[in-house]
């Protein structure tokens, strides 16, 4: 969970981006460090640790400065996992200590079944580290919109925004950079506002 | 799930005269203390320009790594990974169930010299992060200054 650290005046808060493979999360971080407006020296290195042919072996790992709240830096660390189904591993690794979660669903038809069996792939997971979906803020971005095999946005919330509560969804088109900063400044801003309902938080 | 506790400044200064002790002890290039969800939390030594932001997120997730892999051999713990370079050596050390002290150092030195006062070290910050919990943590952190209702504030996309 987020580090505050009274000492050096700091919030670091951890965001992954999960969902199946090939829907677009590295793009996102991607996207994200390429666009992204910082002052000088408060935006890192993308880091990928990937296979020679380009897919998310470990994770990906953007750390950017985003602002200063009441005298505190904000830093962000922006992390995706891989989306193939035989690294749930990795996946597991990488979801420890998550804040903030953007999970990035393909929106071609014929991927539904695994944007479904990776939501709750997610699900399972948080579970294993004693999390779950009602504590932990998140957003689903439906990516690829561009695509003319792109499931309506509605039959995608029925598929996968159909819990208790229903959270934000955003239409996107990741390689042209559209619902990337929607996502991300919603989920920064929802679980900035868990921190405030908290008032105390846990962690520092 | 486990966390680390709040940290007020005298566990930071009491942690980072610890890590300046093994810094000298040990002539290393740098030792850091990594939370295991990636955040480092506090540093010592002469790092120069080096990202240890991105150092100790690497870190965390190697050692995390080689944990799981402990358990697929039936080994109840790998308590300590290290790497071993021609010029720097990266030696990762478990300080309790939720830190890491991650050292980088002159690939010359001996191992043994580092795991010795390594050993140290790691106890005398996981005694620090266990007053840090049995204390009853002081003071919160009031977010509510911040202006929510305009999420774009946070993250701007260039033009």
């Amino acid at each position: 969970m987020a580090i505050i650290n009274q000492a050096t005046k700091e919030l670091q808060v951890k965001i992954v981006y999960y969902g199946p493979a090939m829907g677009g999360k590295t793009t996102n971080l991607v996207q994200v460090h390429d666009h992204v407006q910082t002052n000088a020296g408060n935006k890192g290195k993308l880091v990928s640790l990937a296979t020679s042919s380009d897919r998310t072996l470990f994770f990906d790992f953007l750390p950017i400065e985003a602002m200063t709240i009441k005298g505190f830096k904000t830093k962000f660390q922006l992390y995706t996992v891989p989306g193939q189904v035989i690294y749930n591993t990795t996946r597991q690794l990488v979801l420890r200590g998550v804040d903030g979660i953007v999970f990035v669903a393909d929106s071609q038809f014929e991927k539904m079944p695994e944007n479904v069996e990776s939501f709750q792939n997610l699900v399972d997971n948080l579970t294993a580290q004693r999390m779950s979906l009602s504590e932990i803020p998140y957003v689903l971005q439906y990516n690829k919109r561009d695509l003319p095999n792109a499931a309506p946005m509605e039959y995608m919330d029925f598929l996968l925004n159909n819990r208790e509560v229903q959270v934000p969804s955003f239409a996107g088109t990741a390689h042209k950079c559209e619902g990337v900063f929607e996502s991300l400044n919603m989920i920064t801003r929802m679980l900035l506002q868990k921190f405030i309902n908290q008032s105390m938080p846990q962690y520092a | 799930m486990a966390t680390l506790p709040q940290l007020i400044e005298e566990d930071i200064r009491q942690v980072d005269e610890v890590l300046a002790e093994f810094v000298n002890q040990a002539d290393l290039l740098g030792a850091l203390i990594i939370d295991k969800g990636g955040f480092l939390i506090t540093h010592q030594g002469n790092t120069g320009d080096l990202d240890l932001t991105t150092i100790g997120a690497l870190a965390s997730g190697a050692f995390m790594a080689s944990q799981t892999i402990a358990g697929l051999v039936n080994e109840k713990n790998f308590n300590s990974t290290f790497q071993q370079g021609e010029k720097f050596s990266l030696y990762i050390l478990e300080v309790d169930s939720e830190c890491l002290l991650a050292v980088i150092f002159c690939s010359a030195t001996g191992l043994g010299l580092v795991k010795y006062y390594g050993n140290t070290a790691a106890a005398a910050i996981a005694r620090q992060l266990g007053l840090a919990r049995e204390r009853n943590p002081a003071g919160g952190f009031d977010l509510s200054m911040m202006n929510l209702a305009n999420p774009g504030e946070l993250f701007r996309k260039k033009i």
